[in-house]
């Protein structure tokens, strides 16, 4: 019996794969167990190889293992594109509609995936086989299969129901070829706890929700989508707008109007977008309009490899834009993690009255996994230095200043329809009270009030850190983060590592702290020029420590790579 | 109280001497008193130009925003605050050169605001620059020659982006362009106006003058039907754009009503609280 499995799903694009991954650690999830997913698709969306791989476990698990158990070939390409990567003990189960020569390599099993689906319900339905034959193999209570399916497919029609249904129970009667020697039951789960199976995009728009958030402004983009796509259909309950329009500086622009106007409001995008997007959030800066933004990094520059992963915007993110503004990048590791952020994004928003970025990458985006419990009670709204109307009606008229100079920089904000709060707001240099201005001195005093009202961040903490007594740290961002920590649990040896939870402003009064107990400090990241390990350079030196070890092909370090540069044995 | 001083800032504008631009912010500010609008319910959001500086100059709330983009933000206004009055501005360039992928768009999305163009067919802050209205052969300092390319044609294009509320004046026409801007206001939809704006430091042919001889008033047609699109279109052409009026309405409001499906609170006063309950409902879904 196995602790730990992986299988991939392969057939071609746009047959459903995807959905048949998350489906099976949706099944396996609702026994106990922990899953992750991996996504591997190309730009084509129907034609091409789509094959996702999911690794079961009985711990939390967030990275898919290198070597894999089984194979499911719903297409040849699926075992031409993967059989290299089995085990010793793998096995190949594939459709017996494929015409397959036998391959010494290991145990090729044919199942009657297409011809079941055929038999009792549609084509389309052959995922469902596939899912129903693995659930054999694996052993699993054919009841739980069946209450899934029956949930799963609950407002889908009678006709898509029961013959779902019946192609499922027609995978769960069949033995032919499947006898008790393949069979591969998994170690009971160590709790029976059923847990949510979500992607990192979908717990962001769920986290933009809970936070208040109720406008979002958004242009189509890989793989930032799923985030519009799931407030677009959550949104309507709870009295909010989710709205695609005509491009990228519209969505920035439009956010930040509703911003202006006292709704929480968010845009989310990857590297193209930014791009568009980085006259809008200086703009965001500039005006003092809470805006949150959420950057789903892919490969660049230009348009890239829109589905490969790659972390390569922390730069534009970090340094881009013409002119000084405030902005705070918020970069989560983990899909619970993504919650927490997003709902930290919109008050911090507004909070200091500017930007916020939070940055995820094409992995922790689209990885689908079981996720530990969302915590209801951490959700917090605070709404920062919002005037009330009361309070307008205590300044004498006409005397109100949107732009006060005060102590820790932040003004209090009024909204439009406020009696007694009316204000301009301009992107030209203004004074408190807004109006545009060529004063020298109030230029130099207003840069140091947007500029300097952020710097209390820096002395938070945001470094998340696990100790094994090693002499090197290695740290890491986003989903790299979770191949980070898989690494050191099956390395032999094992080290420190941590990762940033706030990219801007950096921590360094704690990174100074930790970074003196270390001989040498090796920061993962995906892109060439090092753009993380620079920016801590930059911003606290340690220049002799600190290394960069990086990857850029378009795919997201495996768990061996890792383990071989902390140079233990797996 | 007169109405130009209730919504006016006391900031005085810094338009040249005899800028048609003047007459356009009288004439916001005169359609914003007789619709009794409260000052606090009223946002004028601008782009920026010569044109740009009109919302600095009002007495309400006001959004000076960057070049081309001021449709957005005007529309983001909106959306999070239905129960307000937004009226956006702009200049030529604004609407028509950076921002005319956003003027088509706002137009197809039919929201409840009021763009108004001052409209000079020059680039007056940049010191006379050539704009997408220029006439081909204008001399500026970026077309020594004269300006090469075709003018684009407001009218026509708004018509084909499925504008519902089309009209356009001339600041020499206060009265024609004040009851333009209280009908466009009114109108339940995005109501255009388009608004000849003589600037006379750097335009040397489309002035006043050039402006009273060339317009024709869209009444003079005693049969002119502004509820007619083909009529419409017609119009524009046979004057080549060269007409003032209420040009075409559409006055079939479910479109915007569409867009607030939910519930007829403006965004701004939704409640943020989701319980538990729901909360745990949405969980469930991905088990």
């Amino acid at each position: 019996m196995k602790k730990q499995l992986s299988i991939i799903i392969g057939g071609i694009q746009g047959e459903g794969i995807v959905s048949a991954g998350s489906h099976l650690i949706k099944i396996l999830s609702r026994l106990g167990y922990y899953g992750v997913g991996s996504r591997r698709f190309s730009s084509r969306i129907k034609g091409g190889n789509a094959a996702m791989e999911i690794t079961i476990s009985t711990k939390k698990i967030m990275a898919v293992e290198d070597k894999i158990d089984i194979i499911l070939a719903l297409d040849k390409d699926t075992i031409l594109l993967y059989k290299e990567s089995l085990k010793d003990d793998g096995m190949i189960l594939y459709d017996n509609i494929l015409s397959v020569e036998e391959d010494s390599c290991c145990k090729m099993i044919s199942l009657p995936i297409t011809e079941s689906a055929k038999k009792v319900g549609t084509p389309v339905m052959k995922t469902t086989a596939a899912i129903g034959f693995i659930g054999k193999i694996l052993e699993l209570p054919s009841t739980t299969l069946k209450d899934y399916f029956k949930k799963r497919f609950i407002n889908k029609g009678e006709r898509i129901q029961n013959g779902n249904m019946k192609v499922l129970e027609e995978t769960l009667v069949y033995e032919e070829t499947i006898h008790d020697a393949i069979k591969k039951p998994l170690v009971p789960p160590e709790e029976k706890i059923v847990r949510p199976v979500m992607i990192g995009n979908e717990v962001i728009a769920l986290g933009a929700l809970m936070a208040g958030c109720r406008f979002m402004a958004a242009y189509p983009i890989t793989p930032a989508s799923e985030i519009m796509e799931y407030l677009g259909k959550l949104f309507p309950k709870y009295g909010g707008i989710m709205i695609q329009v005509e491009d990228e500086i519209a969505a920035i622009n439009m956010t930040i109007g509703a911003g202006y106007a006292g709704v929480r409001s968010m845009t989310a995008t990857s590297g193209p977008g930014i791009s568009l997007m980085t006259e809008g959030i200086g703009m965001a800066g500039m005006s003092e309009v809470p805006v949150v933004v959420v950057d789903c990094q892919r490969v660049g520059p230009s348009t890239g490899m829109p589905t490969k992963h790659e972390q390569s915007d922390l730069f534009t993110l970090y340094y881009g834009g013409h002119g000084d503004y405030p902005s705070i990048i918020l970069t989560p590791s983990t899909v619970e993690e993504c919650f927490e952020d997003i709902i930290k994004a919109f008050n911090l928003a507004e909070k200091y009255q500017c930007p916020v970025i939070l940055i995820s990458d094409l992995m922790l985006s689209l990885s689908p996994q079981t996720i530990e419990p969302l915590d209801y009670s951490t959700v917090e709204v605070n709404r920062g230095s919002l005037i009330k109307e009361e309070e307008l009606k205590r300044i004498e008229e006409g005397e109100y200043k949107r732009f006060l100079i005060t102590e820790d920089g932040i003004s209090p904000r009024s909204i439009p329809g406020m009696e007694g709060g009316i204000h301009h707001v301009t992107t030209v240099e203004h004074s408190e009270k807004g109006l545009p201005t060529e004063d020298l001195s109030i230029r130099k005093e207003m840069v140091d009030k947007r500029l300097e009202k952020i710097k209390p961040l820096h002395q938070e903490k945001n470094i998340k850190l696990i100790k094994n007594g090693s002499s090197t740290l290695y740290l890491a961002i986003g989903s790299t983060f979770g191949v980070l920590k898989e690494a050191v649990e099956l390395s032999s040896n094992k080290v420190d590592f941590g990762t940033l939870r706030m990219l801007k402003p950096l921590p360094i009064d704690a990174l100074h702290t930790i970074f003196q107990h270390y001989e040498k400090i090796v920061v993962l990241e995906n892109n060439y020029s090092q753009q993380l390990t620079s920016i801590i350079k930059d911003k606290i030196g340690y220049h002799q420590k600190l290394e960069g070890f990086v990857k850029y092909d378009g795919s997201s370090f495996t768990v061996t790579e890792i383990i071989e540069k902390i140079g233990g044995k797996q | 109280m007169n109405s130009v001083k209730k919504y006016s800032n006391n900031v005085n504008p810094n338009w040249c001497p005899g800028c048609g631009h003047f007459s356009i912010l009288r004439g916001i500010q005169v359609a914003a008193d007789h619709l009794k609008i409260p000052n606090e319910r009223l946002v004028v959001a601008s782009g920026i130009g010569c044109s740009g500086r009109l919302s600095g100059y009002m007495n309400s709330y006001s959004f000076h925003g960057i070049h081309g983009r001021i449709l957005p933000v005007a529309q983001g206004i909106k959306f999070a605050n239905k129960d307000l009055v937004v009226i956006a501005a702009g200049g030529d360039g604004d609407g028509f050169a950076i921002g005319t992928n956003h003027t088509l768009h706002a137009m197809r999305r039919n929201l409840n605001i009021t763009y108004i163009v001052l409209n000079n067919q020059v680039y007056g802050l940049t010191k006379g620059h050539t704009s997408p209205l220029s006439e081909v052969g204008f001399v500026t300092k970026s077309t020594p020659a004269g300006a090469s390319d075709i003018p684009l044609k407001p009218g026509v294009l708004s018509l084909s982006a499925g504008v519902t509320f089309l009209a356009q004046s001339f600041s020499g026409f206060q009265e024609q362009m004040i009851d333009l801007m209280i009908k466009g206001i009114q109108h339940e939809g995005f109501s255009f106006i388009n608004v000849f704006s003589p600037c006379v430091t750097f335009n040397k042919v489309n002035t006043y003058q050039w402006y009273r001889e060339n317009l024709k008033d869209v009444t003079e047609d005693k049969d002119y039907d502004s509820t007619n699109f083909q009529m419409a279109m017609g119009k524009l052409i046979e004057t080549d754009g060269l007409c003032t009026g209420l040009i075409y309405q559409n006055t079939d409001t479910q479109r915007e009503t569409k867009l607030y499906p939910t519930s007829q609170t403006p965004l701004v006063q939704q409640n943020l609280n989701i319980s538990i309950d729901e909360f745990n409902k949405i969980i469930d879904y991905h088990k």
